[in-house]
């Protein structure tokens, strides 16, 4: 145990000799860890998140689409779709895209019926359906400065300004969900935009027994051949490889800092210096084995990974988790002119931190020890030779 | 006077890159014994393969040819793990480069040896401190070898070899790199060291040191034989 | 001795990491009741997408869109929203019943 701590001892005072390089070394194997764990942390918590919320998204969605594209879907569609056995409610949605020129911002309208006011959570205020007032996400009020009670124009689609009151503004929790929404009621969507009676964006359908969503989904797009079902689960798959790790520019970034490491690695992995493997010569000249050699070079590895792991790891959390992913916004955000504040819940999945140890940690150290093996195993009379 | 014979070399060769266009023989066909507190010069020009003997003998590397007893046991067929051990044990090495480790003070390069051992860090120092102290080297114990002079270099590197208690020092080419005044401080500390009753065997083309009183024995070598 | 230093140091960030980490895990318990709420608006608005990424339809709404709007220029066109460069297609085409 002894001989273990002395070597360790002499492995702080070997990299402390270049102390530069190596805190350098340090700070930026860190900031590598710190990218990857605020990847890993972020995709995570995104996932589950989605994942958990959407759990109670519309069973099924029918779809109308002409030459690929959705297009809206007339309301009698409802009728072929009442007759398939295992089918229960049918609500028509009404929902769509709001360009505001003021602040380029897409919002999402969507149209609340009648009477589901009271069921509307997390909401600050209180709305009620069709008396020209609406409720908005907190991204929308934040763009155009609305206070509960503040008017919110939309301009129509014949070009005519309308105004809403605002009745209600969700509140920050809901943000994910919430926030570039505008919800109004019924009537008053189909004036804005124009839209007949006889016309819905598209159809909910819920369905008694989860097992015959599929089914049921086949039947009606037997009925309705021009128009697609889409049902939760893919909803959900949806989001599961949407946030995945393995793709996307997520897998960019993720390569990057790989690619980064290596080079790191690179610099221990391409052999001693001459004066690295004197200095093992006359390690081996004064009493030290093989073994206490690639001890030595096992702890000049350990330390430097395992303070820039942690280090990097406890930095990626708090980014994320206290943070709000704040460094990460900017690159995520993209063109959004209407983005939410992250307030993510810490899901840590340990399994993917193993790998994150196994792609880092283990190819490092293996780079510092492996080069040595052969310098550690040479007749200490080399150092005799000059 | 009868006594042990602590380091016994039977008929050792050494070959160098066997096989090959540049196969060189250091050693050849080597004969000696080396009592305990004897002061063994071996004596020769460079190339007479005096050095090469040397770490033969100090379990630096293994004789292609012949044993080499110490104790009366030979040490060429066991294992490296054996061996470092032995030579842990038994030797204290003084390079002609003095081999210093750059970067680390000098407290640490005279401990390095016991590092990979079971001995505590407090008693490491203890000694180290003695013999910084001994050898006049302790102010200068946290200086790192650049800042230091010939001589006090060499006075670390015998600290250092010192640091086990070795019954037996090695020394090869001692006085290469002093001057007159620092060889006789440095013959000072050999002769001393004879006198605890350690064993020595130097390496050495310096009249200086072979014409001393306390050498014992001069083995000649020339060619890699002894003559 | 920098070697306890050395060690206090890891044994510190280790304690930190394990505050972190079940501070995490407790929160996560407690956001049941959060992810309750969070759900019925879901269920009450019939949402189907989270709202991260305004800039096109096809990224607004991943789970909703047609293959027209993201290839709407031309079928091998460019990426011209950044947002559509983390979304990956693969997924969501696959779904629709595209062949590998």
């Amino acid at each position: 145990m002894i001989k273990h701590l002395k070597i360790l001892e002499f492995a702080l005072s070997s990299l402390w000799r270049r102390k530069f390089k190596n805190l350098g070394l340090i700070v930026v194997f860190s900031l590598i860890i710190f990218t990857l764990s605020s990847i890993v942390f972020l995709t995570y918590s995104f996932k589950r998140e989605a994942v958990a919320v959407l759990k109670d998204a519309p069973e099924l969605i029918v779809q109308r689409l002409s030459a690929g594209r959705h297009e809206m879907m007339p309301v009698e569609y409802m009728k072929k779709i009442k007759d398939i056995p295992g089918v229960g409610k049918i609500v028509p949605r009404l929902w769509g895209y709001y360009y505001d020129i003021s602040t380029g911002g897409n919002y999402t309208v969507m149209a609340l019926r009648e009477g589901l006011q009271d069921k509307i959570s997390l909401m600050e205020g209180s709305f009620v359906v069709g008396s020209g007032s609406c409720v908005v996400g907190r991204g929308v009020a934040d763009a155009r400065f609305l206070d509960i009670g503040s008017i919110m124009p939309l301009i129509g689609a014949d070009g005519n300004v309308r105004r809403f009151r605002v009745a209600g503004i969700f509140t920050d929790e809901s943000n994910l969900l919430t926030n570039d929404l505008v919800i109004i009621g019924e009537k008053d969507f189909r004036e804005v935009f124009r839209i007949p009676q006889s016309i819905a964006t598209d159809i909910v359908v819920q369905i008694y027994n989860p097992t015959e969503v599929d089914n049921i989904a086949r039947k009606i797009k037997e009925a309705l051949p021009d128009t697609r079902p889409i049902t939760r689960r893919e909803i959900l798959r949806t989001y599961d490889t949407l946030f995945d790790w393995r793709s996307g520019m997520v897998l960019t970034m993720f390569l990057g800092a790989i690619l980064a490491f290596v080079i790191l690695a690179w610099d221990k992995a391409t052999g001693l210096s001459a004066e690295e493997r004197h200095e093992i010569a006359i390690l081996k000249a004064i009493g030290w084995e093989t073994s206490d050699v690639m001890e030595l070079k096992f702890w000049e590895g350990f330390i430097i990974s395992s303070l820039s792991f942690l280090t990097g790891l406890i930095g990626g959390y708090l980014h994320i988790y206290f943070f709000g992913a704040s460094i990460f916004s900017p690159a995520l955000k993209g063109w959004s002119v209407i983005f939410p504040e992250f307030r993510l819940v810490p899901y840590i999945n340990i399994y993917q931190i193993a790998v994150l140890l196994f792609f880092t940690v283990i190819p490092y150290m293996a780079a510092t020890i492996v080069p040595s093996w052969k310098a550690a195993i040479t007749d200490p009379d080399v150092v005799m030779r000059g | 006077m009868n006594r042990e014979t602590v380091i016994r070399v039977e008929d050792v060769s050494k070959c160098i890159n066997r096989g090959r266009p540049n196969e060189v023989w250091p050693v050849r066909g080597v004969s000696l014994e080396i009592e305990r507190a004897q002061c063994v010069v071996l004596k020769g020009p460079s190339g007479s393969g005096k050095t090469s003997l040397l770490s033969l003998i100090g379990c630096m590397s293994r004789p292609t040819e012949g044993r080499i007893l110490l104790h009366g046991r030979d040490v060429a067929k066991l294992p490296e793990r054996f061996l470092t051990e032995i030579r842990r044990n038994t030797f204290g090495f003084i390079f002609q480069q003095f081999n210093l480790i750059p970067g680390i003070t000098v407290k640490e390069n005279v401990m390095l040896p016991l590092y990979p051992t079971e001995m505590g860090l407090t008693e490491i120092k203890t000694r180290a401190e003695r013999l910084m102290k001994k050898l006049r080297i302790y102010e200068r114990r946290h200086f790192h070898v650049k800042g230091l002079s010939g001589g006090e270099q060499q006075r670390v590197a015998i600290a250092r070899a010192l640091i086990n208690d070795p019954e037996i020092i090695l020394a090869d080419e001692p006085t290469a790199h002093l001057d007159t005044r620092l060889s006789v401080e440095l013959i000072e500390i050999l002769k001393g060291l004879r006198e605890e009753g350690k064993t020595l065997v130097i390496a050495t083309h310096d009249p200086l040191v072979y014409e001393q009183g306390f050498v014992d024995r001069v083995v000649e070598m020339r060619d890699g034989r002894v003559i | 001795m920098k070697y306890r230093l050395f060690i206090s140091i890891i044994m510190v960030e280790i304690v930190i990491l394990a505050i972190l980490f079940i501070r995490g895990a407790g929160l996560a318990g407690k956001y049941q009741k959060d992810i309750e709420a969070r759900r019925m608006l879901v269920s009450t608005l019939m949402l189907t997408d989270l709202s991260i990424w305004t800039e096109a339809r096809y990224t607004r709404h991943p789970s909703q869109t047609d293959i027209f709007s993201p290839f709407q220029d031309y079928p091998s066109s460019i990426e011209h929203f950044p947002a559509g460069s983390i979304l990956s297609p693969e997924g969501v085409y696959l779904q629709r019943g595209g062949k590998k």
